[in-house]
């Protein structure tokens, strides 16, 4: 026994740190964005209590910038209602509200959190369970795509930005609807990377790239950006684009979570396939 | 002694803030992330006990994780300094030092000695902190230049403080 005591009081250094260590892994394990952790739910609801604050204080300085866009989104939204349209047919049309009905749902949020600085970047929002979040939906702002939910609390969400190494979308041209990848490879934040587009059909400088709806999550046709540059890769046969985002990451602070209706049964339907 | 863990919560407090509403917000390039918390496990006086000083490099870790919403990462890489950090004091200073020194500042090392002590830790941290963040072999070269570019920064910016802020010996 006495050894004992004498053995843990000459190495306790070694343990204290082996210790520490083995906290540190356990927090970085549990904290794996694909199981949702209790301490960084905790941690979460903390961080973002200050850090609501924080940003409440910054919110200010962009206020001039954040108008601007909800008037440029408004005036474009406006332009898009029936009223804004002249009927040019003398025939009338019954519109019948039994033919639609609504698939995704748009829940306003802000960022409280943000980092574009690392090579994985998160936002943290301010709406978690209790305004219905959940993980896997899809987040937006008015310019473009922001990322995914990782990780919701009570109060807040995680959301893995489109800047992150494990970030894959499915996107497509809009003029020619062919469909690819999108990447970041991790150094400007206001460039991406697109793969898998077959160098078969031409591609334009300025083309417009945005989200091909073949997930369940991204409603169809969100803007991402414009093709800047791009090569043909001639062995593998495809291209290999450089786009600029549409969306300044830097200066976000408002966002939509999309909230898809029909996600369970898409993915039954999805299951049974598998099932087979 | 207890003015000396004042100044320490003191130190941890403001760096700490300092390096989540500040650097942690602001944007260099793309591969520019400087981590100044790492300042606060330097400045602890060198004749800190082993222990303390471990648990006090866990604590700064975890508060900089709580932050930025992912646990353990900035944890570990602290912890692993604050355990090879005893090393560093006995490489750097000899005895005589040891008990007359306070706080590793340039005005207590001076400047010459101040800056090869420093980049190394950093450097050490930030390999840690970076190679785990980012996880993959794939990039190794431009981690690797991401490491070196941000501990240069890192270290560029512990110095302009040290002269600012760390009062000078009469």
């Amino acid at each position: 026994m006495y050894n004992l005591i004498r053995f843990l009081k000459r190495y306790y250094f070694i343990f204290l740190f082996l210790f520490l260590e083995g906290v540190s892994i356990y927090l970085i394990s549990q904290n794996s964005y694909y199981q949702g952790s209790y301490i960084t739910e905790i941690a979460n609801e903390i961080s973002g209590k200050i850090n609501t604050y924080n940003s409440n204080i910054f919110t200010y300085f962009n206020l001039g910038s954040s108008n601007k866009a909800l008037v440029k989104e408004n005036s474009m939204l406006k332009s898009k209602i029936k009223n804004s349209y002249i009927s040019y047919t003398k025939q009338e049309f019954i519109h019948q509200d039994t033919i639609y009905k609504q698939r995704f749902e748009y829940i306003e949020a802000k960022i409280i959190q943000k980092s574009i600085n690392k090579r994985n970047n998160y936002f943290l929002l301010n709406k978690g369970k209790a305004c219905g979040i959940e993980k896997n939906m899809s987040v937006i702002c008015p310019q473009g795509i922001i990322g995914v939910v990782i990780n919701v609390s009570e109060n807040f969400s995680l959301v893995m930005s489109v800047l992150h190494q494990d970030s894959r979308i499915n996107v497509k041209n809009t003029r020619t609807l062919i469909t690819g990848t999108l990447l970041w490879d991790g150094i400007n934040y206001s460039k991406g990377r697109i793969i898998d587009i077959p160098s078969s059909i031409p591609l334009k400088i300025g083309d417009t790239i945005a989200t091909s709806g073949f997930s369940k999550d991204f409603p169809e046709g969100i803007m991402i950006g414009k093709i800047t540059h791009f090569k043909m890769d001639k062995g593998s046969g495809f291209y290999d684009v450089d786009i600029k985002f549409s969306t300044d990451f830097n200066r976000i602070e408002h966002v939509y979570i999309v909230k898809n209706f029909f996600k369970t049964e898409q993915e039954t339907l999805l299951k049974e396939i598998k099932d087979e | 002694m207890s003015k000396d863990i004042t100044k320490s919560l003191f130190h941890f407090i403001l760096i700490a803030l300092f390096q989540v509403f500040v650097l942690n917000q602001i944007h260099l390039f793309g591969l520019i992330n400087p981590l100044i918390y790492i300042w606060f496990i330097i400045l602890l006086p060198i004749n800190t006990k082993n222990w303390v000083v471990l648990i006090s490099s866990f604590a700064i870790g975890l508060a900089i994780d709580v932050f930025e919403g992912q646990m353990g990462f900035h944890s570990l890489a602290t912890v692993f300094m604050g355990f090879i950090r005893p090393v560093f004091i006995s490489i750097f200073f000899n005895n005589k030092e040891t008990d007359e020194l306070t706080r590793p500042s340039i005005s207590q090392m001076g400047i010459a000695r101040f800056v090869p002590f420093i980049f190394i830790f950093i450097f050490i941290h930030h390999f840690l902190y970076f190679t785990l963040e980012i996880f993959t072999f794939s990039e190794f070269f431009l981690t690797l230049l991401r490491i070196l570019l941000s501990s240069i920064t890192t270290s560029i910016l512990i110095v302009l403080l040290d002269l600012l802020f760390i009062r000078r010996r009469d």
